[in-house]
């Protein structure tokens, strides 16, 4: 194989390089992720490559497979106008499956108040538009994918990577935000219409500074509006299956998660629409002591 | 003979409570159980002892409420084959 493009960029704590068989994927990234800061002396935690599914489909209809230092044997390739979503995805294996520095829970976050809104959820759930939303009106967005829990502050740490907008949510960030902060949009892929969106720049400037974790939710999209208190077992083994890491993190995973399951104020929240969402968050928010 | 059970050391379990539930981490396997009553009792009676199901019953009807002898030392044994299939407990020749 001959030479591949490359980039390097850091996202929160972790640092990535990204290489690539094709230019495209790459100069994307590097547009999207202009702001962004390079590793100190080029120090990354992964490597995510994009290559040619054969050889010979660098040229013939090419398709993007995704490897790295971490893989699933059933990660698709996608066609190459999808590489921008291809190296999302790498970079998301690559932190699900190998960080070990923080208890990964699979989570949107947002803060106001040096205080951090954690939501989690399945997908469809609505938690990655709620914060690209909240981010928009006075919050600091931290990440819309991974919720990084240290292990021994209980803080969160941000994970600000581009925010990954999916079919409906498309058209309802563009309503509040300009054309020059999305990516192209990359129709019917295995996740249905896809553009990303460049987090603002305060979420950049800031993705050092961690903040206590002061609510967490559980956001329902297409329920009347409902706000419901959960028990902690339900709260915990929901939890364990939001995390990506926790079966790997052994003891200090089960010691950390235990004490934010105590520590934060849950709520499930159903909602219909987003000005419903944040009537909800901002009522439970002026709540909080 | 009389099958005797004893359970796991205490120094290699994380005992949390949760509102209905117990947590229970087992450091040798690194899995985190949930356990319900009358599981998480159960362990804390046998303490460091082999002992058979009728010692374990009595042990736990006089602590607890428990309908009658009979049904206690049952469900003991029951609970006692669960918690072993979970390496929580495990099986000594009496």
């Amino acid at each position: 194989m001959g030479q591949m493009h490359q980039i390097s960029l850091n996202i929160g704590p972790a640092a990535f390089r990204i290489a690539s068989t094709w230019r495209q994927p790459l100069d994307r990234l590097t547009n999207l992720y202009q702001d962004y800061p390079e590793p100190v002396d080029q120090h990354v935690d992964f490597t995510v490559r994009l290559e040619p599914e054969k050889p010979w489909r660098r040229f013939v209809r090419p398709s993007v497979h995704i490897g790295g230092d971490f893989w699933l044997p059933d990660a698709a390739p996608l066609p190459l106008a999808q590489g921008l979503l291809a190296a999302e995805m790498g970079m998301n294996l690559q932190m699900a499956l190998g960080w070990r520095r923080h208890l990964l829970l699979h989570a949107s976050s947002v803060e106001k108040d040096g205080k951090a809104l954690i939501m989690t959820g399945l997908s469809g759930s609505g938690k990655s538009t709620l914060s690209a939303m909240l981010a928009e009106r006075g919050w600091r967005f931290m990440g819309d994918e991974f919720a990084l829990l240290n292990l021994d502050s209980g803080e969160m740490h941000p994970f600000p990577r581009l925010i990954s907008l999916k079919n409906e949510a498309i058209a309802a960030m563009q309503q509040t935000v300009p054309e020059s902060r999305f990516g192209p949009e990359m129709k019917a892929t295995p996740k249905g219409d896809i553009r990303h969106l460049v987090p603002p720049k305060e979420a950049v400037v800031r993705m050092h500074e961690p903040a206590k974790p002061g609510l967490l939710l559980f956001p329902r999209f297409g329920y009347e509006p409902e706000l419901r208190d959960m028990g902690k077992s339900e709260i915990f083994v929901r939890l364990t299956q939001a995390s990506t890491n926790y079966v790997a993190l052994g003891e200090v995973g089960f010691q950390s998660l235990t004490r934010f399951v105590d520590a934060v104020p849950t709520q499930a929240m159903d909602y219909q629409s987003l000005e419903q969402a944040e009537e909800l968050i901002e009522s439970l928010w002026s709540q909080l002591a | 003979m009389t099958q005797k059970y004893r359970a796991a050391s205490q120094d290699d379990l994380i005992w949390h409570a949760l509102d209905s539930m117990t947590l229970l981490f087992h450091r040798p396997s690194g899995i985190t159980h949930m356990l319900a009553e009358p599981a998480p009792d159960l362990l804390q009676v046998m303490g460091d002892a082999p002992l058979a199901a009728s010692e374990i019953a009595s042990r736990l009807s006089a602590l607890f409420d428990i309908e009658t002898e009979g049904d206690a030392e049952d469900i003991v044994l029951a609970r006692l084959e669960e918690l072993s299939l979970l390496g929580l407990v495990s099986k000594v020749s009496g």
